[in-house]
């Protein structure tokens, strides 16, 4: 009998659907993958199955019951926990605190600090983890962190524990010692729901797996008999975007941007790479490859960052933004809300924002200037609003995201730098992106596209660099297989394939 | 306009005090003179409300930068009682010399106390609130120590200059409201029309989304404490002029009634939004109330009620015109 089934599950989010009618079972005592790209909507489903997100529509049976969780520890109560990749934990407060956060023992009104003691103890013991119950979490590393969460999981009765990407920030070590525990767990009876996109652990330690893709599900397989191929080409099987065809190709120009030994300690090692007018050059890898990092140390935003980048040949300083705006570089952030627009102001000042000093005199602004610079802009992104005077925080995400993109526009760089342009945009916007960021390369700028959407990387880069765990593991010419790019990004095989 | 709910109820309250403070016989004239509608009450409101409102507008800029500045108060003691002890040692200066020495050593030492809160700011990353806490403490006590907690007199030629008739009555004096309704036009048309000025709100908007558009934070975010230190400048020479003396005690609290009327005039202190001129109505609107609590003859130990009231009603209700608003632009959007 199943411990946990899912019968026709949906679940939307503002602007995306991020599963639809999905089902799956997940047997007792099993260790159970969830796999995808990026985006599929792996994580969304844990999430959902550990009560930090709340479903749509359809059904969740535990232990044959159906179950509804408002909140995390219901989940919790219930007997399923998660292991976040992102932590969440009290930092500034003791491993003991931590662990017996919502259930503090008491003595009377006081806190039972020795029980406290007691218990986070016997927890850490179950699972073999040598960590001081006094000592403040915060201080811990990465891994031992995570160890708390499972120790606080089982310790609580857990019969499911979700992991959700557990190795993404741990080295190469502590992640073979987590991959070990997860075996122990389960020779205890402990059900494990492993998400994660690295292929070498799944077939390490999962038993089944489940595969979905644009959040819907492919199909749930025994991992025995199952080959790496076999996986990879239900991870991306979908037909060939119709997109794909209309790739141009790119009239090659003169060396815009030269990048030599950039690296970030942390972030990504040494890359080095160029950028000529005309091209789009594509950065591809799964999250957390450092493609993002890259593109915020060229645009001088990482302070540690260092290596040379050259600018139609002259050195350019990565001290900060206004130095790489100077020379004519953007960048289209990959969180608007928070790094491309300011929401309190209203589409004109927000597109006229990084060239104030052009339509202004001696320091006052002329309206005439800015409101025809930024209309123009406005007019081409084709933004669906009102009137460039509209704020933009009633706007949608596509119509935001359009409006980054004309800020950058408007201020006449000759690279953009161009990170998630169409993350959170319906197709029609998503279409128009495309075609403006062809545009650009044809008028013979530079740009620098990083995209988790394999299609859409394929369909407008005219050339490909493949980032794996901040290493570049791979350079591709124009219209490479996308399981050739998907197999470097995941590390499937190391030869050049091609 | 965003400040047309704040000058109706403005207005609304003029128009309650004038029908229902009855009247008075003018000693000199022999006429029936209304007791707020005449106009040495209004010139007295004006002024009441000037000294508030001059660093109101200063303040405006700081709150949308999302920060605060508590030592504004401070500010104008320490500049006021420097500028006095200075001008003691003039006493045989031209009384032109005497007036614009003491005008730039005023606002000169308040642009440069908002500049240290502006660097401590903005180098040291701690939050405004403790910087400037700690400030209005250092500053009113160098105030207090170079004074030995005496009053300081200043020369007459601050008082002629603050107290001039501008060609009005002999028992009215213009000089203070004149000073603000310059300092707000400039302040207006500075956050409305410079670079800076719009910088400012960005900065306050979001400040990550103003450091990916290249903008310079550091120097951003010290201005508008620059800004606020002069404001508190001029405000200490035109209201030490007027008074004709200075102390350490001087402005003791004021920099609640200020954070007050920027708020009231629709400064939202998570930035990123306020108006110079709704900082100055924000400042005549609490200066009001007060008179109102005269002229009216109501109770004045319920002032600090009435007024604390008010001021929470006043941002509950803009609060409520936003979400409004928000939920307005969202409905269109579907």
């Amino acid at each position: 009998m199943p411990i946990l089934s899912v019968h026709n599950l949906s679940k939307r989010f503002p602007g995306v659907q991020a599963l639809k009618d999905v089902s799956l079972d997940i047997q007792e005592g099993a260790c159970h993958a969830l796999m995808g790209e990026n985006g599929a909507g792996k994580s969304t489903l844990g999430k959902i199955l550990a009560g930090l997100y709340q479903l749509d529509e359809g059904e969740i049976l535990f232990q044959g019951k159906p179950v509804h969780f408002h909140g995390p520890l219901d989940a919790v109560s219930a007997g399923i926990s998660m292991v976040h990749q992102e932590l969440l934990f009290a930092e500034n407060l003791t491993v003991a605190e931590n662990l017996c956060l919502g259930d503090l023992p008491r003595k009377g009104p006081w806190l039972d600090r020795a029980e406290m003691v007691r218990r986070s103890k016997e927890w850490l013991a179950s699972i073999g983890a040598q960590i001081d119950p006094l000592q403040v979490l915060g201080e811990l590393p990465i891994s031992k962190q995570q160890l708390v969460q499972i120790a606080g999981g089982i310790g609580r009765g857990a019969k499911v524990l979700i992991f959700d990407e557990p190795t993404s920030s741990l080295s190469q070590a502590e992640a073979l010692k987590l991959l070990q525990l997860i075996k122990e767990l389960k020779k205890k009876g402990v059900t494990c729901i492993y998400v994660s996109h690295r292929l070498e652990e799944i077939f390490e330690i999962c038993d089944t797996v489940t595969v979905l893709r644009d959040g819907q599900l492919v199909d749930t397989v025994s991992i025995q008999g199952l080959s790496r191929d076999d996986l990879v080409r239900m991870m991306i099987g979908r037909e060939l975007a119709a997109s794909l065809e209309v790739h141009v190709t790119a009239t090659m120009g003169d060396e815009l941007l030269r990048v030599e030994n950039l690296a970030s300690a942390g972030k990504f090692h040494p890359v080095s790479f160029s950028l000529r007018a005309g091209e789009i050059l594509g950065l591809a890898g799964l999250v957390g490859a450092g493609r993002t990092e890259i593109a915020e140390a060229i645009f001088g935003l990482d302070p540690v960052a260092n290596g040379v980048v050259y600018f139609r040949g002259k050195r350019i300083s990565l001290k900060g933004p206004i130095h790489a705006m100077k020379t004519g570089l953007g960048l289209v952030p990959e969180d608007r809300k928070h790094h491309g627009l300011v929401l309190s102001m209203t589409a004109k000042e927000n597109v006229s924002l990084p060239i104030l000093d052009r339509v202004a005199t001696a320091g006052w602004i002329e309206p005439q200037k800015e409101r025809s610079i930024a209309q123009k802009f406005f007019d081409k992104m084709r933004v669906k609003a009102p009137t460039i005077d509209a704020s933009t925080a009633g706007l949608s995400g596509g119509n935001q995201q359009k409006l980054v993109i004309a800020k950058w526009l408007a201020s006449e760089t000759e690279v953009l730098l161009v990170d998630e342009p169409t993350r959170g945009v319906d197709v029609g916007a998503k279409a128009e992106i495309h075609n403006l960021i062809r545009g650009l390369a044809a008028e013979g700028k530079g740009v620098l596209l990083i995209s988790s959407e394999l299609p859409e990387l394929l369909s407008l880069a005219t050339r490909l660099i493949v980032m794996r765990e901040g290493n570049m593991v791979g350079e591709l010419p124009a219209n490479p297989t996308e399981e050739t790019v998907m197999r470097l990004m995941a590390g499937v095989s190391n030869a050049m394939a091609g | 306009m965003q400040q047309f709910g704040l000058v109706v109820i403005i207005v609304a309250l003029g128009v309650i005090m004038s029908l229902f403070a009855g009247t008075h016989l003018d000693r000199v004239s022999g006429q029936t003179v209304n007791n707020f509608l005449n106009p040495s009450t209004l010139i007295q409101i004006a002024t009441d409300t000037s000294f508030f409102a001059i660093m109101a507008v200063g303040m405006t800029m700081v709150i949308i930068s999302a920060g605060i500045d508590l030592s504004i108060g401070s500010v104008y003691a320490m500049s006021a009682v420097l500028m006095s002890l200075a001008l003691q040692k003039m006493t045989n200066a031209a009384p032109v010399e005497q007036v614009l020495v003491g005008m730039a050593l005023s606002c000169g030492i308040g642009l440069l106390a908002g500049l240290f809160n502006g660097v401590m700011v903005s180098r040291l990353g701690v939050h405004p609130f403790i910087i400037t806490l700690g400030t209005m403490w250092v500053f009113r006590g160098i105030a207090f120590v170079t004074t030995k907690a005496m009053s300081i007199l200043v020369p007459e030629s601050l008082t002629h200059f603050a107290k001039a008739n501008l060609g009005m009555r002999r028992d009215l004096f213009p000089v203070p409201m004149v000073v603000m309704l310059v300092v707000t036009v400039i302040g207006a048309l500075f956050l409305q029309y410079t670079t800076w000025g719009r910088r400012i709100f960005a900065a306050g908007g979001n400040i990550e989304a103003a450091k990916y558009s290249g903008l310079n934070i550091n120097r951003i975010l010290s201005s508008v404490y620059v800004i606020a230190g002069l404001s508190a400048g001029i405000a200490a020479f035109v209201g030490t002029g007027f008074y004709g003396a200075s102390s350490s005690g001087d402005a003791q609290g004021y920099e609640l009634y200020v954070i007050a009327s920027a708020v009231v005039g629709g400064a939202s202190l998570n930035g990123g939004k306020g108006s110079a001129i709704g900082a100055m109505l924000g400042a005549l609107l609490i200066v009001m109330i007060r008179q109102a609590i005269r002229t009216l003859n109501l109770d004045q130990n319920y002032e600090w009620i009435i007024i604390g009231f008010a001021i929470v009603i006043s941002v509950v209700l803009d609060r409520w015109n936003a979400t409004r608003t928000q939920r307005r632009l969202v409905q269109a959007r579907q």
